[in-house]
């Protein structure tokens, strides 16, 4: 019997089965959408990004010795490809719509209405404004942590493997950046009151 | 229970997939033990009470994740193929200009032998040429070798005689 998992999937990819490669992304596409999702806030980046990274992934996929799992080594190359991204671009990471063109802004709008079918799009905007200026306050890497954590569902294991950091060093950064977002909140609802 | 065990405790709460979390909800997965520590203690109950917090609010503003579209694997797979032709094309595009070139390369090889023979012929013919006109000029002006003179011939021949 054929066992499906990422090993088996993985270890025939590697002899150039693009049918065990194409499983894997489809398995994998939806989370690396998030990840890449909690980095960058546009949708168009987020897909772009999201085929560079499994087009890089086939190509070095040889290389890969398994001992660490398949998706960890996936999303790693995401958080990598993502802020080189934000490198080349030299910009603060979360885009809000005033920075977009108006061409831009449409096609944000025309894509946000297709995602979701929400009617008031005006609405999600704001919202996401309002969780791009609540995030501004933490680290780039704290905020993915919260995100992927918190929003995504991924574990502490995996945000550890991901960022290529010790798991307790995730628990604490988490603890301290959900501390820092609820005073945020806090003193603003304090403000408006 | 210590406090890093109920930071352990808190942190693999699993992400409610439906409705909001609060105090109570999240509260209800704790273990008893874990209950029991939060109620003790004061900097773990104020870390449950922020991860309620902020769940709901990111929950609330961060909406759904960006999803793939349907033909996102076939587009994956299309762009790998069309970047391994690139590669093959690549590879063959070095040998075909070869091929191409061979030919004009045969030529210019065949030139440049030529030339060169034609240069390394000249070259010898010139070397050969002075050397045999050096050898003659040395013949003109060189003094004929000495003959034995006629009297020491004689001297020789007389020698001995009484």
């Amino acid at each position: 019997m054929v066992r499906n998992d990422d090993h088996e999937l993985v270890r025939r990819a590697q002899k150039d089965d693009k049918e065990a490669f194409e499983l894997l992304v489809e398995r994998h596409k939806s989370r690396v959408f998030a990840v890449a999702g909690g980095i960058l806030r546009n949708r168009e980046d987020v897909e772009d990004v999201a085929q560079q990274v499994f087009l890089k992934a086939y190509f070095s996929l040889k290389r890969f010795d398994q001992r660490s799992a398949f998706s960890t080594w996936l999303y790693k190359i995401t958080v990598n490809e993502c802020w080189d991204v934000l490198r080349k671009r030299k910009v603060r990471p979360l885009v809000f719509e005033a920075d977009l063109s108006e061409e831009q802004a449409q096609r944000y709008r025309a894509a946000e209405d297709v995602q979701d079918g929400t009617p008031d799009i005006s609405e999600t905007l704001e919202k996401r404004q309002e969780l791009d200026r609540l995030l501004e306050c933490l680290e780039e890497r704290d905020r993915l942590m919260l995100v992927l954590k918190e929003v995504r569902g991924f574990s502490v294991e995996e945000i550890a493997g991901i960022l290529e950091i010790n798991g307790n060093t995730v628990k604490v950064r988490l603890f301290r950046a959900r501390q820092k977002i609820v005073e945020r909140v806090k003193r603003k609802d304090a403000a408006k009151a | 229970m210590k406090c890093q065990e109920f930071v352990d405790e808190l942190e693999g709460l699993p992400v409610e997939r439906s409705g909001e979390a609060t105090l109570e909800s999240l509260s209800a997965k704790l273990t008893e033990a874990a209950r029991q520590h939060s109620g003790k203690c004061a900097s773990c109950r104020a870390g449950l009470e922020d991860l309620a917090a902020a769940r709901s609010v990111l929950r609330r503003l961060a909406g759904p994740p960006p999803e793939a579209g349907p033909w996102f694997a076939k587009r994956v797979m299309g762009a790998i193929a069309a970047r391994e032709n690139e590669i093959e094309e690549g590879r063959n595009g070095v040998w075909s200009s070869v091929g191409r070139l061979a030919p004009r390369l045969a030529a210019v090889c065949a030139v440049l032998l030529m030339l060169g023979g034609t240069w390394a012929y000249e070259q010898n013919r010139a070397e050969q040429i002075k050397q045999e006109e050096m050898r003659s000029s040395e013949s003109l002006f060189e003094a004929p070798a000495s003959s034995p003179l006629n009297d020491d011939v004689m001297a020789s021949a007389t020698e001995g005689r009484p």
